[in-house]
């Protein structure tokens, strides 16, 4: 991964400079050790903080949700409430902001997209970089010169096999080419993974008792913290079927209110109310998640959140032959059908 | 008195097609098995994946969803959106271990009576084996 972290502040140095922009969504160092974290550009001279590095996770869309819900495009906003918010995106991010523009929740003039291509990279996993280096304390990862990641540890620098380290995510992306974008950087690389959905054949060939069983195991775990759901880009619903929050029954609450306002999952981290909660987030994904992989990141209790989802992904591509987040201007996978939908399983 | 387990099945019928194929069967006097907690619905396109989970989340040991055939729905496509969302609930529930005979959806016509009754019949007959569903069912 090649694309500087030079060229992308200084495409942020401009915008801020000429004000094209309202502010610039990025990543700076955080403070938890050698990780990134999101941040908020809004002076030029702020831009020489910005950071470029395998650590850059987070799916910065997310933040699109909140600056739609202050409403600052609405044609009575201030005039600098008309412009548009620049966001550094990856190619799965640029996916997250295709799918909210298919929905029309952004506004293509809302957002200005600066692009940045991972290439061949990709992001590393916290989890398989902890297992590999085990106690030695991570200063500094940054990208090598020939794939692969330059760890720096108390003990120096170790370069360490992108095989090794990189999120599944990443060793599954088919593009990590930004699909929108007003501005690129970094080269257009095409990537065809051997198995695009590699990650799933294990949980795959278990049988269903066993899949129960791991299942079971996993979302047994859940404490509804629902950070999965704060993070995600896509659950930007003001009110959750899983957590409504204003319908409290009090002594006055009518027969007629609480028919309108069914409570469909409990609050308590039950394993039948964490089932009915997952399986729902991952219906209301479908055909929306582009696979950030940031609920699985998220999750203080490590479910493998990814493989409902990508499970999902999977079938939506080989029932029905559709892509996440590739076109902002196709119907969404449950709002359009074919004709040649496999009915095999209806009688 | 036998101890047989009785499965009970929620059926979420529409209410042009399948309703009315159920009523025939009634009317008509055909015999089925008495597990069926018919739920009658606009369409099936308007099945929420929310009513299915919650059916099995209160107990149901399997759920049908039965619509008109494709071309036939008074919504004109309704029932192909239900095609489409409802093979992904499916996919969904067996992905996650539960035994995929207990969801299952048909179309069913309102001249159909004696589809419906045989649909009903092999449903109970493939759910009595499995016992009841325990996976999915509330514990609070």
């Amino acid at each position: 991964m090649t694309a500087s972290v030079e060229e992308i502040r200084a495409e942020v140095k401009k915008l801020l400079d000429e004000g094209a922009v309202k502010y610039v969504i990025g990543y700076r160092n955080g403070s938890a050790g050698p990780f990134a974290a999101p941040a908020f550009f809004t002076g030029a001279g702020e831009a020489d903080e910005l950071v470029w590095d395998p650590t850059c996770f987070h799916n910065l869309a997310r933040f699109l949700a909140d600056e739609r819900r202050e409403d600052v495009c609405a044609p009575e906003a201030e005039e600098d409430g008309k412009k548009p918010v620049g966001v550094v995106v990856k190619g799965c991010d640029s996916r997250a902001v295709a799918v909210l523009l298919q929905e029309k929740f952004v506004d293509r003039d809302a957002v200005y997209l600066i692009g940045v291509s991972c290439e061949d990279g990709g992001v590393i996993d916290e989890g398989k970089l902890a297992r590999k280096l085990g106690t030695a304390k991570v200063e500094k990862i940054e990208f090598g010169v020939d794939g692969g990641f330059v760890v720096t540890t108390d003990e120096g620098p170790i370069k360490i096999e992108s095989a090794d380290i990189l999120d599944d995510r990443c060793v599954e992306c088919r593009a990590a080419y930004p699909v929108v974008h007003d501005v690129v950087i970094g080269e257009q690389v095409d990537r065809k993974p051997e198995e695009p959905y590699g990650s799933l054949d294990e949980i795959e060939s278990l049988a269903p008792e066993e899949r129960w069983e791991f299942w079971e195991r996993e979302l047994g775990k859940c404490i509804r913290c629902y950070a999965c759901r704060s993070i995600c880009p896509m659950c930007y619903c003001d009110e959750c079927v899983a957590d409504t929050i204003a319908f409290a029954v009090t002594a006055d609450t009518t027969a007629d209110e609480k028919a309108q306002k069914i409570k469909w999952v409990e609050r308590s981290p039950d394993n039948s109310e964490n089932f009915f909660y997952h399986l729902v987030r991952a219906m209301h994904l479908a055909g929306r998640c582009i696979d950030c992989n940031e609920c699985e990141r998220a999750c203080p209790v490590d479910i493998p959140l990814r493989l409902l989802n990508k499970k999902l992904e999977k079938e939506a591509k080989e029932l029905f032959d559709y892509d996440v987040g590739f076109d902002p201007d196709v119907p969404s996978l449950i709002s359009s059908f074919r004709d040649e939908d496999p009915e095999d399983f209806i009688r | 008195m036998n101890d047989r387990f009785e499965p009970k099945i929620v059926a979420f019928l529409c209410k042009w097609c399948s309703s009315a194929g159920s009523d025939l069967a009634g009317v008509s006097r055909m015999q089925y098995p008495a597990n069926v907690v018919p739920i009658t619905v606009m369409c099936s396109g308007g099945v929420s994946p929310l009513y299915i989970f919650s059916a099995f989340k209160r107990g149901a040991d399997g759920v049908l969803v039965s619509g008109c055939h494709p071309g036939d729905c008074h919504y004109i496509k309704g029932n192909l959106y239900a095609r489409r969302r409802l093979a992904l609930v499916k996919e969904l529930l067996e992905h996650v271990g539960l035994e995929p005979e207990r969801f299952q959806m048909s179309w069913v016509s309102a001249a159909e009576g004696a589809k419906y009754t045989e649909l009903i019949k092999d449903f109970v007959d493939t759910l009595r084996p499995l016992g009841p569903q325990a996976k999915l069912r509330r514990r609070v």
